[in-house]
């Protein structure tokens, strides 16, 4: 085929470092590096571009999680460890992303109970991490400074920073050499914003990941979709300031009405297809992390993006339609 | 290289005669040069007029209709490589594929799916659009057999599938004047299929893979004087469909290879990975996507993805503001202020419908922004609640003067009361907990009163 689908852009994605091995003076199996991108998704003509990679989300405290992934599940959601390790050996996750939600409980203030399940999580699996902090302006402080301190070494990824609220993320993963997510909504100015004052206070353009807010699909994806490619070809025209890495999060995915209100059999396959189709064209938009909520879909995506990327899985369609060997 | 209409316009007959549905031959050349007709629509044009017109004045892609009919559909015709450029314009006719070595029960059932099956969201009904009929039996009366039985069930655009003239023949006796899309002329057969296909004026896909083999099938065919064609580029993986389909709407829109602007076809028939090719097509270029009948799950997910691909993104689907009414509400029924984006206004009356209270609901003009986006952009504020109030006379509907808003619109409660006079309660977050929230609460205050 030959053809060139470069259009001839002269910017790349910066490239940012997830985990530290021991090597890495951390404890993690491995590390990943994500972004390098030259063109759009997948057209990559250098065969060692990353795929996507896919993160499972899970908290420590379920009260505020979803009852499909509950039901699913079943006890595990009740010992954030094993439902880390789970995540890595059963489910397949490149990541996880570890939701600090009892924080969220009223009046919170039990710091040191936030270290001990990070230290817990951090032993269960071998996984690198995004752990989301505190939603709560109050306490942002401590509970940044918490997980950035215990997870120190690891390089995880810290969320989430936005324009009214970066300072005390920014300063944790600055302190303890992590990464931060910056979520703008829906809109490239405003992610490049963000990133233009993470880095006046001093974190690194490698050490931020862009999240351009990603709506449920059917609720405000086709915004996202578009924003996330706009994001894209500005870096790849040469915006270093919007040349950082994307993630994606359709967090609302479960609680719409169409997963929410699926007859009762039909609701782990909904909630599974409505983040598996989102989880592609967000990946195809540009978004290099990809973060579901239900178990299952996991795997349907690692090896929707591994076939995307080294031709296997298009089956020969023989004339009369039948499937060939 | 573009024409000018004027220059263009010389160029034609003349004769004022509208068969091109232009009333014209002069807005007829405006649209030419426009990229927004096809030549071929003027039966008067000499051949030499065509042949200078031709790749320069059709649209970058050329638009295909397939089927005939109330659910035909028509794909094609688009300019852009991404969206936000602009906008896609139509969306891709997602088929269900079934092969004719089924028993006629089991093609039956997945005709009568796709006849009947309607998800309605945001007011729009969305469905599959057809019926693919393999020739996996290679026997050209079982074909034409399994494709009588669609027929029998429902009028509905049809592939057809099989390379061979004898069973297209066959089949075609049946359905040769509904314009089903013929697949699949290769290298090997195109003269034949070539004539099937101009004898019933069907459409065709073409069949090679490789973009150089593309344009030089399409350009065959062309010659052949086909030219409502679909190309099927064979894909030999996911990437492979990408890297293939994005470099042909690229050469196409540009003009850069005009016999690669045809609507690019997508067999997702791959057992492991459907979904996957089912949403990559989607959103990357493909214009028919045929697939083996899909679950419940994949089926809304797959067209809810088609439906927020295919939408402008410059311009939110907007309901027009007013009072509306859910049922028939009396003078004591509840008012309950919305914003106007289409999502919203269906969401929110969904739910009131199932609730069973008649009600008012008071759209205000937010220019399509929902209820967190309108407050958190101060398009959503108590000016505009207290001019729609009086613009849309909610004052002689009711004889009560309290108005619900949203839960997310609670900061705006206060100012609302001050500026419209009438009392505000406040009222969920969620529209799923209306119906709850009309019995238990917004009873009791009216009883109070
Ligand atoms: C898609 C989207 C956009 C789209 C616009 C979509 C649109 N047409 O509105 C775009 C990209 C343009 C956009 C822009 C912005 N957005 Co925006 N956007 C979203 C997103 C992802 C989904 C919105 C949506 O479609 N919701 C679905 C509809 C159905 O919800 P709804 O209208 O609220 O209706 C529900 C309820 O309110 C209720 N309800 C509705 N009516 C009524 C009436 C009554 C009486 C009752 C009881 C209930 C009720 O029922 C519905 C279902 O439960 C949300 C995140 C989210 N999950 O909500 C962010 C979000 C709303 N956006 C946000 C922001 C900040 C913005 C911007 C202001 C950013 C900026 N500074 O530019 C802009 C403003 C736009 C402008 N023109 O200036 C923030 C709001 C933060 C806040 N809490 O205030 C959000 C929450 C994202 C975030 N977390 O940062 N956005
Ligand atoms: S059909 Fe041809 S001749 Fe008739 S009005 Fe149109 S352009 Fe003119």
């Amino acid at each position: 085929m030959g053809h060139n689908l470069t259009f001839g852009w002269s910017g790349k994605i910066g490239r940012i470092t997830l985990g530290a091995t021991r090597a890495e003076g951390g404890t993690r199996k491995k590390s990943y590096s994500i972004g390098g991108g030259t063109t759009l998704p997948f057209l990559e003509s250098d065969p060692s571009s990353a795929a996507p990679l896919v993160a499972l989300e899970i908290c420590d405290d379920p009260e505020y999680w979803s009852p499909i992934v509950k039901n699913y599940c079943g006890n595990l959601v009740e010992n954030t460890a094993s439902w880390a390790q789970t995540a890595e050996k059963i489910y397949g996750a490149d990541l996880i992303r570890l939701y600090l939600t009892s924080t969220r409980q009223r009046n919170f203030s039990d710091i040191a109970s936030l270290g001990k399940t990070i230290e817990s999580v951090l032993r269960s699996t071998e996984l690198p991490l995004i752990i989301e902090g505190s939603n709560e302006p109050r306490i942002d402080s401590e509970v940044f400074q918490m997980c950035g301190e215990t997870a120190q070494g690891e390089r995880i990824l810290l969320g989430t920073a936005e324009a009214d609220r970066y300072r005390s993320i920014a300063a944790a993963a600055l302190a303890y050499n992590h990464s931060v997510i910056a979520q703008s909504p829906i809109d490239v100015n405003l992610a490049k914003q963000l990133n233009i004052l993470l880095r006046e206070i001093g974190l690194p353009r490698d050490h931020i990941v862009i999240d351009p807010y990603t709506g449920a699909l059917g609720y405000g994806f086709e915004y996202s979709f578009s924003a996330m490619e706009r994001i894209r070809f500005s870096a790849l025209k040469g915006d270093a300031d919007l040349s950082m890495p994307m993630i994606s999060s359709a967090i609302d995915s479960l609680a719409i009405k169409e997963v929410r209100e699926a007859e009762p059999s039909l609701q782990d396959s909904m909630a599974v297809q409505w983040e598996f189709y989102t989880g592609m064209a967000a990946a195809v938009a540009g978004a290099e992390i990809i973060c579901v909520r239900h178990p299952k879909t996991v795997i349907m995506l690692k090896n929707a993006f591994e076939s995307i990327r080294n031709g296997a899985g298009f089956q020969e369609v023989k004339q009369d339609g039948t499937q060939g060997a | 290289m573009a024409l000018k209409a004027l220059d263009i316009y010389k160029l034609l007959p003349k004769k004022n005669c509208k068969e091109c549905g232009d009333p014209t031959c002069l807005t007829f050349a405006m649209k030419l040069a426009g990229g927004k007709a096809d030549v071929d629509l003027c039966p008067y044009l000499e051949d030499e007029a065509k042949s200078i017109l031709g790749a320069t004045t059709r649209p970058p892609i050329r638009l295909v209709k397939i089927g005939v009919g109330e659910r035909s559909f028509a794909v094609g015709e688009e300019f852009v490589l991404y969206r936000h450029d602009k906008t896609f314009y139509h969306p891709p006719g997602i088929l269900f594929k079934v092969s004719d070595t089924l028993t006629p029960e089991e093609i039956c059932a997945a005709t009568i799916r796709v006849r009947d099956e309607i998800f309605t969201r945001i007011g729009s009904d969305l469905r599959f659009n057809g019926i693919a009929i393999a020739n996996a039996s290679g026997s050209p009366e079982v074909f034409a057999r399994a494709v009588a039985t669609v027929e029998e069930n429902a009028d509905l655009p049809l592939v057809l599938m099989t390379e061979k003239t004898e069973a297209l023949n066959a089949a075609l006796v049946q359905v040769g004047s509904y314009q089903p899309l013929i697949h699949a002329a290769t290298t090997e057969n195109f003269r034949e299929m070539c004539a099937v296909a101009k004898k019933h004026n069907c459409p065709m896909v073409i069949k090679a893979h490789g973009i150089d083999n593309l344009a030089a099938l399409a350009k065959d065919c062309q010659s052949e004087g086909v030219k409502k064609l679909v190309m099927d580029i064979c894909p030999q993986s996911l990437g492979d469909y990408i890297a293939t389909a994005t470099a042909i709407r690229q050469l196409a829109i540009t003009r850069a290879v005009p016999d690669l602007g045809y609507p690019v076809f997508l067999d997702a028939g791959c057992l492991c990975f459907q979904d996957a090719a089912i949403a990559l097509g989607i959103v990357k270029y493909a214009s028919v996507i045929i697939t083996p009948p899909l679950n419940q799950a994949s089926s809304k997910a797959a067209l809810t993805l088609r439906q927020n691909i295919y939408t402008d993104p410059q311009k939110p689907i907007q309901m027009n503001p007013g009072l509306y009414r859910v049922g028939t509400p009396g003078k004591d029924a509840p008012v309950l202020v919305t914003v106007n984006f289409s999502l919203t206004f269906f969401t929110l009356q969904g739910y009131l419908e199932s609730s069973r209270v008649p009600c008012f609901m008071l759209i205000i003009d937010t220019e399509g922004l929902s209820v967190l986006t309108a407050v958190a952009a101060g398009k959503f504020n108590e000016t505009l609640v207290r001019d729609s109030v009086k613009k849309f006379d909610a004052e002689n509907e009711v004889s009560h003067k309290i108005l619900i808003i949203p839960g997310y619109a609670a900061p705006l409660s206060g100012r609302i009361e001050e500026a419209t006079g009438w009392k505000v309660m406040v009222g969920p977050r969620d529209a799923a907990e209306i119906g709850e929230y009309l019995h238990e609460v917004w009873s009791k205050s009216t009883t109070v009163l």
